[in-house]
């Protein structure tokens, strides 16, 4: 048995495709895999132009690519993250995959033979890979989602929804632009929960984040701050802005009727209203005057909207 | 751990190889880009696993980093590193000649990394008559995600590295990247006994 002999059983045999072509992109070599997943009607495709065996091939970005093998004499590389596939060829998992055509990585050889210049591709199928990656980058997206979420509400966790307000802050210290912050409070709330139970109060929550949800832009930011406490950045807002939007969901929630074991639970809430101002250094600052006013909504009878106190200069 | 420094003799050997490396890589490169490509004379140094986390990792606004495995006969190997800062990295399709809109800022960055870092490693080994194969290159680090990031997620399996810097530059494309090649500690044994083969055959 001669070496050329093993070689050429080899590479029949092997589960990479093998093309050769010479520098007018004319076809010299496929091997067995190549000839069986391209799937070719036309027998004989030796001696044919790449791009009319390949007609799928990006016609000058692949010329390019050959043409660096030729010129610096050193490989290349294609992986399916870039691109996720250069030739149509079939693959081993039509029926567990959604893939149309095999995911790719190909290596672009230079093949200097007998002073004539030749590149070989090798096309490995990735299909599995492509596939397998595909579902873990999906599963850590979803994770990084639920990362930001409450669980109980649907909106932002605090967590999330403070490293926006950090954002939202610098942004607009950045850019002089407004910033508003909207914090509010259900109204006797642990009574709610003492009649209703923990069900109902719970109930009570999503219901009154679906309706608030509702009510914002596509901008605002909306989180649950802590047990019975949420919060909103309204971006790019002003006193009077902020005021309305507060007021709405002040009234919102009072006419909001939640039903419970047949029986229509009722609740108000109490509204707290900061805008950025030149003495908040950081955002905390912000937080902490939203829930001064807070506060002073809660001292006012329940059931309102206070605004923060602004300074006055002496 | 002293006795993996390179002496004097061989530092200086391992300098002028690289030296005349660049200079061929530098040549062909010219010819493929069409453009004038200066490599800046490179810092060679030992390095721990930390100096890495703290030379990449602080480097917060490097755009991308791509890695490219090289391999040749007498255990020669290592990581090539491509560090590319955002401003750099926007004419790099036109650079290549390509169409901006035929392909990705990703597989721009990644194709021109693998265009270096080959060139150059190519021209090395013949200078100390050997021949490199490649792993295909990776992105490890792009707008997505930092470099930082991609470090603390790994527990390092070897404490030092040879490391070797070039920086790149295209001034008519107002481009510059940096090549750092790390050789890891298994390996820096054996590029010592080629550069003192060298050395004797003087």
């Amino acid at each position: 048995m001669s070496p050329d002999s093993i070689c050429t059983d080899i590479t029949n045999k092997l589960n990479t495709g093998i093309l050769i072509i010479d520098n007018q992109y004319n076809i010299v070599f496929w091997n067995r895999y190549l000839e069986i997943h391209a799937n070719k009607k036309n027998g004989n495709i030796v001696g044919q132009s790449v791009f009319q065996i390949f007609p799928e091939l990006p016609e000058k970005w692949f010329k390019r690519k050959v043409e660096s093998v030729f010129q610096l004499n050193t490989q290349s590389f294609c992986s399916w993250e870039q691109r996720h596939h250069l030739f149509e060829l079939q693959h081993t998992r039509p029926i567990t995959t959604n893939s149309h055509f095999m995911a790719q990585n190909c290596t672009f050889l230079p093949l200097p033979k007998d002073g004539n210049e030749y590149a070989c591709i090798l096309i490995e199928d990735v299909t599995d890979v492509c596939h397998y990656q595909s579902m873990l980058n999906k599963t850590l997206e979803d994770l990084a989602q639920a990362n930001r979420i409450d669980g109980l509400t649907q909106i932002f966790n605090r967590k999330h929804w403070e490293e926006c307000l950090e954002k939202e802050f610098s942004r607009a210290r950045r850019y002089q632009h407004g910033l508003a912050l909207i914090m509010f409070d259900l109204d006797h709330f642990k009574l709610l929960n003492d009649t209703y139970g923990h069900l109902g109060g719970d109930l009570v929550l999503i219901e009154t984040a679906k309706v608030i949800s509702s009510l914002l832009r596509l901008g605002d930011l909306f989180g649950r701050y802590g047990g019975e406490e949420f919060a909103i950045i309204l971006p790019n807002t002003d006193k009077i802005g902020a005021l309305d939007v507060a007021e709405r969901i002040r009234i919102a929630i009072s006419q909001n009727v939640i039903e419970f074991q047949n029986s229509d639970v009722k609740v108000t809430a109490s509204v707290g209203v900061a805008v950025i101002n030149e003495n908040d250094n950081r955002y905390e600052d912000l937080i902490s005057n939203a829930d001064l006013a807070l506060y002073d909504a809660k001292d006012s009878g329940r059931n309102i909207v206070c605004v923060a106190k602004e300074l006055v200069e002496v | 751990m002293s006795n993996l420094n390179l002496n004097e003799d061989q530092q200086d050997c391992l300098q002028e190889i690289i030296n005349v490396a660049m200079g061929q890589a530098s040549d062909q490169l010219a010819r493929y880009l069409d453009t004038f490509v200066y490599l800046k004379v490179p810092s060679i140094e030992q390095v721990s696993t930390l100096s890495l986390i703290e030379t990449l990792g602080s480097n917060e606004n490097s755009a991308a980093v791509v890695s490219q495995g090289f391999f040749g006969y007498e255990g020669i190997r290592g990581e090539a590193l491509l560090v590319y800062k955002p401003k750099d990295s926007h004419r790099i399709a036109d650079l290549l000649g390509y169409e901006p809109d035929e392909l990705s800022v990703e597989e721009q960055i990644i194709d021109l990394s693998s265009i270096l870092t080959t060139t150059f490693l190519n021209v090395f080994a013949k200078q100390i008559d050997n021949q490199m194969s490649y792993s295909a290159p990776r992105l490890l680090a792009g707008s997505q995600s930092s470099v930082s990031d991609h470090l603390a997620q790994q527990s390092f399996n070897w404490d030092l590295a040879l490391k070797v810097k070039i920086t790149y530059q295209v001034t008519d494309y107002s481009f510059n990247c940096d090549m750092i090649l790390f050789i890891p500690e298994s390996a820096i044994n054996n590029i010592k006994m080629v550069i003192d083969r060298i050395l004797e055959e003087f």
